[in-house]
């Protein structure tokens, strides 16, 4: 920042000054801009040159994007496959399942951002877009109205889920402590419940899992179930006892050394005869296996973050060792782990577009695949992997910005 | 105790998923190699288990609601239907190339219908056994539709766009060298061939005949290119069975051969019906497992009842049918080709059903 010039004869006498940064914000608004532009944008020749190339680059990159968006791509084969994509085999009949299980998640969604992040435009903004992209998915080619009103009820309770949560006061009162339980509660129990909603009483059976569906009912799966293993394992792992520590290393050296290909050959053809059950049960088994390895070395990670000064005043105080782990060390070692689990949160997600290579099950790629065999829409393959992209980006953007309200509301990187 | 609910209701949800899969899985218990009974298996079951691919243009893939089509799929449906009386009691198992053998020996599928060619390898090694070959596929040859290249011989000095380092390559190779032809290659990877075939930098393009089919009709102007009649290469594509199991193998070959033999006398999923009250002739009332003229119904001992072959028509129509339905729209035309009949110049050469 460099200082600007403050002549002083400028100055109108009987003028409070005010400090510099404040100063400068009284200055005219052109006067501001120009000096902003003259400071970023060309501060010498070289930065001058620099800047027009990249404003050229983006501005071509920009036209490109827009033209072919709007007039390059054909997207009729997304626009005729919405079913094919999203729910593949899943009952037509049961399609109310699905969008209850929508609201259901986008209810507790709402819930979530209402009781443990306050008001962002840029989140706003976001939502907005994505909602308009996918109603205007589902209004393209007609025939779908139904699903645009689902959408929209679902928006609907987002907000007022946001809305109710919101207005509980932020303090250390009774009714705080129970909203928190309740949305903890309602978090770890998203899967079983929307996984009722669409099996209970005659719905899907798990082999109608297909599309998109598979994806969002495999991906939690693997995040959760991978804490779940994880956290015992990083304790283990640092555990004195040499048998219980050797075995925890065992376990993330062996599954951490293959890769995840390999591990779902173990769920096809493998595990049938260990556990048996249906190939679902088996791939969301492997990938919490296959989770919980990388997040138990996360997870160590924090743990050795933490002084040891931690460990000892705990014990000082008279807190048992059990205590010490809950109330003292894990909390504080998992705010740590955040930024490297959701990475591998994010990561999984992404890799249950793996399951169509290997397994007799179909996701949203393996979908992608087939939309493009059928004789009208070879041409369009582009559009189709375009489209598969965009949506896997929304859910993992959405998954990081999640995760950024969370780092922010524990303070991850204010000690 | 407000845990342990907690517990409880995910223990039962999955519990639950467990169970809904196995409603599917059937033989989810039996585990490892299945070996025996596959018709007995299918009934049990009340539904066929069929592996088919879902991204090959024609032959199979999946339609905009979620369900599958094509020509491989067309045979499941018939096979479900000589089997179980009804073509909807398939559950289709999308099953990758480098799995499909190992998801037959495990018992995850029946029945393997996905463009899948017989070699000597296969055979021997593989815990497969083939069927009857429904398509015979080979390598072809597309020109530009003003080309005066008609046939083989035209093709003397032609500029040939090809795959670079397939077996492609070394089939064309082979033919020139056999046929006294000198030519000019010009090999690029992945989409390049075509690329440069229709920028007219060759005269020929050639590739496996359906693949090269699909990526012609993928052109903007596919009417601008033409197929040549002939193949020079040997891919007979045939339903894969589990091996050591003769009595489902002898279903799954006859329900072939039987549309094949339909198609020769004239059977077809308009007249199955008409023809089974009244069959024209001894021959078709056979293949239809009706009597003829108050004769009795011959049981020529198959592990199903003898209409069986009635009931794939009534679901798909005859070999001819299937074909208009699902490889004709890819630009694949059948008159002239290995896939024709015996009777009009092709190999299909159906055994007596007698």
């Amino acid at each position: 920042m460099a200082e600007l010039p403050q002549p002083a004869e400028a100055r109108p006498p009987g003028r409070v000054v005010l400090p510099p940064h404040r100063e400068r914000a009284r200055r005219p608004f052109a006067d501001r801009a120009r000096d902003w532009a003259r400071h970023n944008l060309f501060p010498s020749r070289g930065g001058t040159l620099l800047t027009l190339i990249s404003f050229a680059l983006l501005v071509l990159l920009l036209c490109g994007v827009i033209w072919y968006v709007f007039f390059g791509a054909d997207w009729s084969v997304v626009s005729s496959n919405r079913w094919l994509l999203f729910a593949g085999s899943f009952p037509r009949d049961e399609e109310w399942r699905l969008w209850v299980g929508v609201a259901v998640v986008f209810f507790m969604i709402g819930v979530a951002y209402g009781l443990w992040s306050r008001f962002n435009r840029r989140d706003l903004l976001f939502v907005a877009i994505a909602s308009a992209f996918l109603i205007f998915l589902m209004a393209h080619g007609g025939a779908a109205a139904w699903s645009s009103i689902w959408f929209l009820v679902a928006l609907a309770l987002m907000f007022g889920g946001y809305v109710v949560a919101v207005r509980i006061p932020r303090d250390n009162s009774r009714l705080r402590v129970r909203a928190n339980r309740i949305g903890i509660a309602l978090i770890a129990l998203a899967l079983p419940i929307v996984l009722l909603i669409l099996m209970v009483g005659g719905g899907a059976v798990s082999t109608d899992f297909d599309g998109f569906v598979l994806n969002v009912i495999l991906a939690p799966v693997g995040i959760v179930g991978g804490l779940v293993v994880a956290i015992p394992l990083a304790i283990g792992r640092a555990s004195s006892l040499r048998i219980i520590s050797w075995t925890c290393t065992a376990y993330i050296e062996l599954v951490r050394g293959a890769p995840l290909l390999g591990w779902l050959f173990v769920a096809l053809f493998i595990l049938d005869d260990v556990i048996g059950g249906s190939l679902v049960v088996r791939t969301m088994v492997v990938l919490a296996v296959f989770t919980g390895a990388y997040m138990a070395e996360y997870i160590r990670g924090g743990l050795q973050a933490l002084h040891h000064g931690q460990d000892e005043a705990a014990r000082a105080v008279g807190l048992s060792r059990r205590q010490t782990l809950q109330l003292i060390i894990m909390p504080q070692a998992l705010r740590v782990s955040i930024p490297p689990l959701v990475g591998q949160a994010i990561s999984i997600w992404k890799d249950t577009s793996l399951v169509s290579v290997i397994l007799p099950m179909r996701e949203l790629k393996g979908n992608a695949d087939s939309a493009i065999a059928q004789t009208e829409f070879i041409a369009d393959r582009i559009e189709a992997y375009v489209f598969v992209a965009v949506i896997f980006w929304i859910v993992a953007f959405t998954m990081s910005r999640i995760s950024q309200r969370v780092e922010r509301a524990q303070g991850v990187g204010e000690r | 105790m407000k845990r342990l609910a907690l517990l409880g209701l995910v223990a039962a949800v999955f519990a639950l998923a467990a169970c809904g899969g196995d409603d599917g899985d059937g033989d989810g218990a039996a585990g490892g190699d299945v070996r025996g009974d596959t018709v007995a298996l299918i009934e049990e079951r009340g539904a066929l288990k069929c592996g088919v691919t879902d991204t090959l243009p024609g032959f199979g893939f999946r339609e905009p609601d979620g369900s599958f089509s094509g020509f491989d799929i067309e045979f499941c449906k018939a096979i479900a239907a000589a089997v179980l009386g009804d073509d909807a009691e398939v559950e289709f198992v999308a099953a990758s190339s480098s799995a499909r053998f190992e998801l037959l020996s495990a018992g995850e599928v029946d029945l393997l219908s996905r463009v899948t060619t017989i070699t000597a390898e296969r055979d021997a090694s593989r815990a497969v056994d083939f069927a009857q070959t429904t398509f015979y596929d080979g390598q072809g040859f597309v020109v530009h539709a003003d080309s005066d290249i008609y046939d083989a011989a035209d093709m003397g000095g032609a500029t040939i766009c090809v795959a670079a380092g397939t077996t492609t390559e070394q089939n064309l190779d082979d033919f020139f060298n056999e046929q006294g032809l000198s030519y000019t290659p010009l090999s690029g990877e992945g989409s390049e061939p075509q690329d440069q075939f229709v920028a007219r930098r060759c005269d020929v393009f050639t590739s496996d005949k359906s693949g090269l089919a699909a990526r012609i009709a993928s052109l903007p102007n596919s009417d601008d290119y033409r197929f040549l009649p002939l193949t020079i290469s040997k891919e007979p594509l045939a339903p894969g069975v589990r091996d050591y199991d003769s009595d489902w193998k002898d279903v799954v070959s006859w329900v072939v051969w039987g549309l094949i033999n339909a198609e020769e006398l004239g059977v077809t999923s308009a007249n199955v019906d008409a023809w089974a009250a009244d069959p024209p002739n001894t021959a078709v009332a056979r293949l239809l497992g009706v009597p003829f003229e108050g004769g009795e119904t011959a049981d020529l001992g198959f592990a199903v009842d003898p209409q069986f072959i009635q009931r794939a028509l009534r679901a798909v129509g005859n070999y001819g049918e299937i074909y208009a339905r699902t490889v004709e729209p890819l630009g694949i035309t059948r008159a002239g080709t290995l896939n024709a009949l015996y009777t009009e110049g092709g190999i299909l050469y159906a055994p007596p059903y007698r």
